[in-house]
This record gives structure tokens, sequence and C-alpha cells, in this order.
């Protein structure tokens, strides 16, 4: 072991104390205790580290982005010490034919034991003609490459669930990873993006203990996504005792105030967020005052917009109008009023009429 | 012109009315508190807790809420005669009858009342429809409550798909009870006003009144 520790110090030039403190973060991150940190830092020093293919299909790179910004690890760690990086689009050099002849090698070398990493919404209408890449639409690239994993990782909200891309009225078809395979172990590290010490968690759970962590209803690993995040706010106290930001800029948003009123979705997200935090300077969106737009959820586009309200709109069928649910509630109110009003008239009228026959 | 006195209610079905009433009035008020806080304040480092009181409040009035709603389905198999399913679904030729019959009562196209110990067939599908509602209004609401729970979340999921699409579905379930008892006191009044057989009592009393020889 103290062999292999030294030749991961002298090949990358990273420091051991970096190394240790990643497998830290992760073990923290998994909610494993700190004995387990020793099986965590033998299972990624390994000399066998294994081989990730990392797609790109319907996205914006976001999720890349947010991996080349991790620190723990950083990105020439994890691809240098941890995983063996075969293909992914953004970060490797070979391009035209040569990068498709490493993804073609990769998998016929490795098939059954990599690991895919699927990063975007995959497009099912009109054939998948909306995403190709070399010739190939994204769903023969996913028929071909997905089945012959060992697991799935969705990074992202659109290879989770489909995404904005599948926002309605999802012209391109866009779905996400689980709804197109189901013979592999898929696991969804959704958000928009997600942050890189899930993917990291994720990825040494699996090389630690040989399968994927336990996951929630929507596939997703519970270590990052099963506490909600209204319940781990930093500003928690301040919805509590009635304290809100009423406008972004107002004495309440410069004190720090809930964001509860301008339209934080934390009370119906579940994520890492508030605990794990962003970009190594433990910054998260509502830190910097503005709210969650819950990114990790399914069908996240259409129930979580309008960002700065509470709740979805309503269209009110047959009129073409499309207002908050409030507004809506109070037309119809006021309908059924009117309603009620012209009953009550004709019941009126009619009693007086029949006292006049009577007469 | 003569009456006789009929007991058609029962207590327990007297107590689920009244029990719906407080915590459907409760959670409206709680509800859209909790929805459009409607107070706002800066002072910090006080005893208040508007958010946590009203929260608790609606907690309350929702297990008030679902109590009401368990007895009501308990009734509906193991009332009374007016107070079980049979009485008021229009399946059987008698109550088919009815509810033509209120129909038309109704719209002032006949004059013709139809005079029922129990609820006439269009009052009683409303209410199983407003049953109904209320069984989706209390699985959203214990689904937000305990986001977290083994039984709430699946089921929750299944139902509405995530937390927000639940807590959607909540808020215009509120809407509806809002119209319901709208419309629900309107017609009582109305039924009051047009047919006096002690509709409105009967609710405390449990008792109605039938006109003899009629």
């Amino acid at each position: 072991m103290a062999e292999q520790i030294d030749n991961i110090q002298t090949n990358s030039g990273l420091s051991r104390r970096g190394f240790i403190k990643s497998c830290s973060v992760a073990a923290a991150a998994l909610g494993l205790s700190e004995t387990m940190i020793p099986k965590l830092v033998e299972a990624a020093e390994s000399s066998e580290r294994p081989t990730v293919i990392w797609l790109h299909f319907q996205e914006c790179t976001g999720c890349t982005e947010s991996l080349l910004r991790g620190s723990h690890p950083d990105i020439g760690r994890l691809i240098l010490d941890i995983i063996s990086l075969d293909y992914h689009e953004t970060v490797m050099v070979p391009s035209g034919h040569q990068a498709e002849k490493s993804l073609h090698d990769s998998v016929a070398k490795n098939a059954g034991k990599y690991i895919l990493v699927v990063e975007g919404a995959i497009p099912t209408a009109d054939n998948g003609n909306f995403c190709k890449i070399s010739g190939r639409t994204a769903m023969d690239i996913l028929a071909d490459v997905g089945p012959k994993a060992a697991a799935i990782i969705a990074m992202g909200t659109c290879a989770s669930f489909g995404g904005i891309q599948a926002a309605a009225p999802n012209p391109t078809g866009a779905k996400g990873v689980r709804d197109l395979i189901s013979d592999v172990p898929i696991i969804n590290i959704s958000g928009c993006p997600p942050n890189p010490i899930t993917f990291l968690g994720t990825v040494l759970h699996y090389l630690t203990f040989k399968r994927l962590p336990n996951c929630d209803e929507m596939g997703r690993p519970l270590f990052a996504y099963g506490r909600r995040i209204h319940d781990h706010c930093e500003r928690r106290a301040h919805f509590d005792e009635g304290r809100f930001a009423e406008e972004f800029g107002d004495f309440g948003h410069k004190n720090g105030y809930c964001l509860y009123k301008v339209g934080c979705k934390g009370p119906e997200t579940f994520s890492n967020c508030p605990a794990a935090r962003f970009n190594d300077v433990d910054v998260w969106p509502v830190s910097v005052g503005h709210g969650c737009v819950g990114c990790t959820e399914p069908n996240f586009w259409d129930s979580m917009t309008p960002f700065y309200e509470r709740l979805p709109n309503v269209a009110i069928p047959g009129t073409g109008i499309v207002a908050d649910a409030d507004s809506a509630g109070r037309k119809i109110l006021g309908v059924a009023a009117a309603a009620v009003g012209i009953h009550a008239a004709v019941g009126i009228g009619k009693s007086i009429t029949n006292k006049k026959k009577d007469e | 012109m003569s009456y006789e006195i009929k007991n058609v209610w029962s207590v327990l079905l007297r107590l689920f009315h009244w029990s719906l009433v407080l915590s459907i009035i409760t959670l409206v008020v709680t509800g859209v508190y909790i929805n459009t806080p409607w107070t706002n304040t800066t002072l910090e480092g006080s005893v208040s807790f508007p958010m946590t009181n009203m929260r608790y409040l609606h907690f309350l009035a929702g297990y008030l809420f679902t109590a009401a709603v368990i007895v009501r389905l308990f009734l509906y198999i193991f009332g009374n005669r007016q107070e079980r399913i049979w009485d008021v679904l229009p399946v059987t030729p008698r109550n088919i009858k009815s509810l033509i019959t209120t129909l038309g009562f109704y719209t002032y196209i006949s004059d013709t009342h139809d005079p029922r110990p129990g609820h006439n067939p269009l009052a009683g599908m409303t209410y199983i429809v407003t049953v109904t509602a209320a069984i989706f209004q209390l699985i959203s609401g214990f689904y937000m409550l305990f986001p977290e729970s083994s039984f709430w979340q699946p089921l929750g999921n299944t139902l509405f798909g995530s937390q927000q699409q639940g807590r959607f579905i909540h808020h215009l379930l509120m809407w509806y009870f809002i119209l319901f008892a709208f419309v629900h006191v309107y017609i009582v009044i109305w039924n009051d006003l047009r047919t006096p057989e002690g509709l409105i009592s009967s609710m405390f009393s449990g008792k109605k009144f039938k006109q003899k020889n009629a």
C-alpha cells in the first residue's frame, strides 16, 4: 500500500494530504464513519482504476463545468488517480475519427465492466434526429454503449429526468436515461448542475462496495438527496419567525431573511446543497441571496416555474387565461357567486309571480 | 297540516359534519397564510413565531380533518340508512328518479320536491366527490408533512410525481373546498326556504320534519 501511495505522489505530482482530504470529503458526503476512510483510500488508489465513458447528449456542458470546479478532488486527480476516463468530449485530446475510435475501442475492451456517465437528455422524437454525434443519433449511441456498461450514472437533471429539454411541449421528445434503458443499474445524480462531491461520492461508493449507493424513489442516491433543503437551510429561523424578503433588494433581502416569498423552492426540493455547497467556497444559491429553483426534482422546469412564485400557473380551460392558482381560484369563485346570485334572483322572481297568480 | 319527526342523522355524522366545518375553516385560513404569509417583521430575537404557529394550527386541523374523513368513510358503510353510500348513489331506480326530480326542482323547471329523509342523490354525489377530494387533500398534506417517511413518500410520489406537484394539487383542492363550502351553504339555505322540513337544524338535532298525508 505504501508503495502505491508513493507512486501516486511522484507520478501525478499531487500531494498525499490532498488525496486523503478528497477521500474524507467523499466519506463525509456519503455519511460514512471515519473508520471507512482507509477503505475508500484503498479503493481509490488501487491500480485497477475503473473505466469511465462519459457521453454528452442534449445538454449545456454545465455538469462538466461544475465537475471542473470541484476541488475534492480536482479534475486532474479525478481522471488521473481515481478513474480512467476513456471518452469525454469536453476534456479529451483526440477529435474526429480518433475520438470515435477511442470510444469504440474502450467499449469493446471493457464491455460489461465500465461505468457510463451520461450528461444531457436523449431526444426521441423523429427517430432522435435532434442530436447526432459523428452521424449517429444519441438514441443509437446510448442503445449501443448503455447496455454494455456495469452501471450508468445519469449526471444532471437532463440525463436523469429530461430536464429543461423535456419542458412542455417537449418538441424533441427528450427523455432521461431511465426511460430508455432498464437492464443496467442506473443512478440519477440530478441537479442543474449537480455537486461534484455527489458524483465523487457515488464513484467511490461503487469502487469500495462494488455496488451503487441506496437510492430514493427517483433513483437518486439517498446520501445526497435524502433530505429536504428547507429543513437544513441557514435561513430557516427567519421562516419560522416570519421574517421574509418581499422583493429582491429590500430590507429583508439585504438582511438575509427567508426567500420563501420570492419563490424559493427549498420546501419542495431534495438535495445536499445546504450541507455540501459548491465551488469550494461554501456557496449555494440561497447563501448568495437567490431562492432555490428546485433543479434536482423531476419535471423540474414545468413544475418549478415561475421561479419567483410559489406555485406553477394554471390555464383555465376554454378561456385562454393563464393565471396563478389564487387569482384563478378567485375568478372561479366570482363566477360561482354570480351564478348563485342569478339563481336566487330567479327564485325570488318566481315566488313573486306565484303570489300574484294566487291573488 | 301536520308533521312527523324523523330521526335521520346519528351523533357521529353530526360530529363529523361540524369537525369538517371547523377544520376546513381553520385549514383554509392557516393554509393561505402558509402559502402567502401576509405578515412580515424585521423584529429579531423576539419570541414570536407566526409561521410556526400557523403551521402548528394547520397540522392540528389537518388531523381533525383526517379523523372526520375516516368517520365519514366508516359511516358510508356502517352508518344508518340515510348515511350509507347506497342511499345516494344514482344506481337504483328510486335514486335515479330522485336525481331527475331534484335537478328539475333546483333549476326551477318543476315544483315537484322529493321529500327524502337523507341526502338527495345530487347532494350525495357532491359529497362523494368532496370526500374523494378530501382523501387526496390529506394524502398530499401528509406527503408534505412527512416528506421523508417510508409510507407517505412512495404514496405521494406515485400519486403526484413530486413534492411541488403534490403542493400544487393541495392548493388547487383548497380552492375546491372554498367553492364547495360557498355553494353548499347557499343551497342549504335555499332548500330551507323552499321546503321547510328543518334541513339546517337537522345537522344540530339529527331530526327532520316530514309532512304527513303529503
